[in-house]
């Protein structure tokens, strides 16, 4: 980080995920879910399927994500917006485009805490069996971009209202929408009403449909263009609102 | 009014806003609609074992497709998803068919299509998948499961691959390839077959070999496998004196030696015209009797043919065997002897294709070999040679003659461990050039011309031949003979000739892979790493060694009782009678407090493997659900002591200060 103002509120933001209570709810409820989740009574559980592979682990990931992310993204903005500390915020010497940023990179850099917080399960596969080492990180990688991509759909919201319940239920909203958008009774639905390439471009959007790609182990460039464009855009969303509410 | 206008300005400046928002939202979608079709094929496989890549092979038959071909992909989600746990397991694999098609149909320059269809119960697509004879399974009185794949032409060609098994997940992208390749050539193949030996015979039907069997008539009846070759193929037999060889997409040779130099001629020409050859040769035939009453054995190729394979760069050493201690197995080479360990007989298993991957011996783990030949190579200029069967890296090739090749310890003295694999059967693809460079001479009967004169005269004429290889042609080598003969590749059962090993179903997939294009050959298997859990593989082994040494015990207290009860029978007369009966209910007895012994040990070991199985999966569920959300409660807590510590002291500090502050003020105003 070049920018001495975005790491500066960078490692304010990171911290704070420390001193509140809600950074250690969240990574043991995100802990304990996955670990549960991957492990869960029944045949499909890890252990039962006997494969030395993380693929009942990272199967719950975007459901996991689904509730977790629009809970850490909830509070980016609505909180300093209902508080009043937005505008002590920018007294100061800060642009919108770098408190986003920061913001941003906090968050994601938490998540990416709570990621590496599952790594008794990259132990226990190597233990038991003759894991593909390279599928398992590039599922790591999918999942961090994935958690990237809500989160910035998060923080949008979160810009968007002062509210953070209306920010979380819009968040879990539209990132449901983004996962199941390549699903096939979504795409069914929407065919009913929309001709072949509309449909085409709504499976575009499909979140879960990159992540599994990228989970199965093939890596491919639409995937970064599709992670990347999507944080990109969300974020730069978020800047236009905020601008304009700094403007008011 | 001023007011008026700041407020309007500020609601054009939201509704601006807005608007950039939604235009940069549809831009977005835009965006990565266009980034992820273009970008699409800009793809990095990180599996190991290149699941998700296509062959060259692939590419190239797919290059070759010049009208559409429609592919529809038979899954019934919805049913597997109601289904069990393991149907759904199914999943997975369906996402990497799914997957590689996809593949498939981003290379064929949009002559390939894919649908995916969710045959539900009662309706036509059902209907459909049953007509096209896709496997199906019943779940449940109305759910129907398949999992197939129809591919058809613009012609209404249809083939099928009726089910996907997991199992065969590394021969994948093989019978996919395979399936574009029939429908591109639907036509059924010829193969010629040609051997010194008497592999096919007149067909004779069953009840008239019976009935020369009865009369005492030797009958000469086909090798089972030429008879499963004409299954699937329509096989011509070629004499082993034709002059001329053609109209066959495949040649199978075995056992070639004796062939006349037209013969060899004809073989050297249909390769370089593009022909492909299947061959069979073996230094130690024993399936050969017609060499046997002189007490030689037969060995092949002969120098003759030698020569044709010396344009193919490929070698058989005369008089050697491959042999592999690790892969011996146990015969008797004469019903006089005990049966025991040999040498020269290979049981070869995935140990000798892992390394190679090829599709001929996918799935190919059980396989016996009688004194294989050794084959080694040469370099040719555009040919390339590729390894299909080996040996282990402890392999060695041995000599053997005369007495020895009947006596098994004879062998065994000569035993020395190698240090790399001894080939088997090898690939040759590319093009060759011609063993008759001079062409061969011919002699024509004149006959017919000369008859008006009454002259008989014979004259001979050079036969021109062609140089160099039109086009790329491929030949299989096997240095073995008999693992096709009945007596090594089939076994008698109640029903008739069962088959015994893999040996046919090698044969066969020789055929078939050179039946196809030069370039479905390519399409390498995908060969399969092994991601099971081998601790708990290793624990469930031991329990099972255990659990079998506990049943052997009771099986022999069993076993040795009824020996001491009859031996008590044997004994027993009418003085004694009530004695022994006494005494035989005693035993009885005291066998079966054994055996209840017994059986709850049996019970035990059964239970400690499963236990220790659980207590594994027990052990890492806990430590992958508790240790580290406890670490993580653990860090906040001691994070948050240490600052709130911190806080305090710096409030007690602060107060400290003030107070300080206060008392020098208060003396301040004192002095003052």
């Amino acid at each position: 980080m070049k920018d001495k103002t975005i790491r500066n509120l960078f490692c304010k933001e990171f911290t704070n995920y420390l001193k509140t209570p809600l950074g250690y709810v969240f990574l043991v409820i995100f802990l304990f879910g996955i670990g549960y989740l991957t492990f869960e009574p029944g045949r499909g559980s890890f252990f039962y399927m006997r494969e030395a592979s993380l693929v009942s682990f990272f199967r719950y990931m975007p459901w996991m994500f689904l509730f977790l992310i629009p809970a850490v993204s909830m509070r980016l903005w609505s909180d300093e917006r209902k508080s009043g500390t937005i505008e002590l915020l920018l007294t100061m010497p800060v642009t919108i485009r770098q408190a986003v940023i920061a913001k941003f990179l906090a968050s994601w850099v938490f998540i990416g805490v709570a990621l590496s917080g599952t790594f008794p399960m990259v132990l226990t596969v190597v233990y038991l069996g003759n894991p593909d080492l390279g599928v398992v990180f590039l599922g790591y990688l999918a999942s961090f971009f994935m958690a990237g991509a809500l989160l910035a759909v998060g923080g949008f919201f979160s810009a968007l209202t002062k509210n953070q319940v209306i920010s979380f239920i819009l968040t879990v909203c539209v990132s449901f929408l983004l996962i199941m958008a390549g699903s096939p009774p979504v795409l069914d639905f929407i065919s009913t009403f929309s001709p072949k390439y509309l449909v085409a471009i709504f499976e575009s959007l499909s979140v879960l449909n990159h992540f599994d790609s990228m989970e199965r182990g093939v890596f491919s460039l639409s995937n970064l263009w599709f992670f990347t464009i999507m944080i990109i855009c969300w974020l730069y969303g978020s800047i236009i609102l905020l601008n304009g509410n700094k403007a008011s | 009014m001023g007011i008026k206008l700041v407020k309007g300005g500020m609601m054009d400046k939201h509704k601006e806003n807005y608007i950039k928002v939604i235009l940069g939202l549809f831009s977005m979608t835009l965006m990565i609609y266009i980034g992820s079709t273009v970008l699409k094929k800009a793809r990095v496989d990180f599996t190991e074992e290149s699941l998700y890549t296509l062959s060259q092979g692939t590419k190239s038959i797919l290059s070759k497709l010049d009208s559409p071909i429609k592919l529809k992909l038979y899954y019934s989600k919805t049913a597997a998803n109601k289904g069990t746990e393991g149907l759904r397991a199914f999943n997975n694999h369906y996402l990497y068919v799914q997957e590689l098609l996809r593949q498939y149909v981003e290379n064929s320059r949009n002559n390939l299509s894919l649908d995916i269809i969710d045959p539900r119960p009662d309706t036509p697509e059902e209907e459909d998948a049953t007509a096209f004879g896709l496997r199906k399974f019943n779940l449940t009185e109305t759910e129907r499961y398949f999992f197939g794949l129809v591919a058809e032409n613009e012609s209404g060609t249809e083939k099928i691959i009726e089910f996907f098994d997991p199992n065969q997940k590394d021969k994948l992208e093989y019978e996919l390839t395979k399936l574009v390749y029939t429908v591109l050539n639907p036509q059924k193949k010829n193969i010629g077959v040609i051997s010194s030996l008497e592999v096919m015979t007149e067909n004779l039907n069953p009840y008239m070999t019976q009935i020369m069997r009865m009369q005492g008539k030797s009958v000469n009846e086909s090798w089972m496998v030429t008879k499963m070759l004409g299954e699937f193929y329509n096989v011509k037999k070629i004499e082993k004196d034709t002059k001329v060889i053609s109209g066959v997409d495949s040649l199978v040779i075995i056992h070639p030696k004796d062939f006349s130099e037209e013969t060899l001629f004809a073989i050297d020409q249909y390769l370089l015209k593009g022909g492909k050859l299947l061959v069979f040769t073996d230094p130690l035939a024993v399936s050969d009797r017609s060499t046997g009453m002189h007490g030689r054995i037969s060995t092949s190729p002969d120098s003759g043919f030698k020569k044709l394979m010396d344009k193919w760069g490929i070698i058989s050493k005369p008089n050697t065997f491959a042999g592999d201690k690790y892969l011996s197995g146990v015969g008797q080479f004469n019903p006089n002897m005990p049966a025991g360990r040999l040498l020269a007989l290979l049981n070869c298993n995935e140990n000798c294709t892992n390394e190679y991957k090829d599709n001929i011996t996918s799935g190919i783990n059980n396989s016996t070999f009688v004194y294989p030949g050794v084959l080694k190579t040469k370099s040719v200029e555009s040919v390339k040679h590729t390894p299909i069967m080996s040996t282990t890296r402890k392999g060695n090739s041995y000599t053997a003659q005369g007495y020895e090749l009947n006596n098994p310890q004879a062998l065994w003295n000569k035993f020395s461990e190698g240090s790399e694999p001894v080939v088997i059967a090898y690939r040759a693809v590319g093009k060759y050039k011609t063993a008759f460079p001079d062409g061969i001479k011919e002699t024509e009967d004149l006959k017919k011309e000369k008859k008006k004169e009454n002259k008989n005269e014979k004259i001979e004429i050079i036969k021109e031949s062609i140089k160099e290889s039109i086009k790329e042609s491929a030949v299989i080598v096997f240095s073995d003979v008999d693992f096709i003969n009945d007596q090594f590749a089939f076994k008698k059962s109640f029903l008739g000739a069962a088959v015994a090993n893999d040996n046919s179903t090698l044969f066969l997939n020789s055929v078939e892979a050179l039946t196809g294009d030069v370039d479905l050959m390519s399409v390498r298997s995908k060969g399969r790493i092994n991601r099971s859990f081998d601790v708990i593989n290793n624990i469930e082994f031991e329990a099972e060694k255990r659990t079998a040494d506990k049943v052997k015990e009771i099986n022999s207290s069993i076993a040795r009782f009824q020996g001491e009860l009859n031996q008590l029978g044997r004994k027993a007369n009418e003085g004694n009678i009530g004695l022994i009966q006494n005494e035989g209910i005693r035993k009885k007895k005291e066998l079966a407090k054994k055996i209840a012994i017994l059986k709850k040990d049996l019970r035990s070991v059964k239970r400690e493997g499963r236990e220790r199985i659980e207590g594994i999966g027990k052990f890492f569920q806990y430590l992958n659900t508790l240790l580290v959300p406890i670490l993580v409660i653990g860090f906040g807590v001691y994070y948050n002591r240490k600052r709130n510590h911190l806080m305090q002291g710096r409030r007690i500090a602060k107060k400290h200060d003030k107070n300080i502050k206060s008392q020098s003020n208060q003396i301040k105003e004192m002095n003052i």
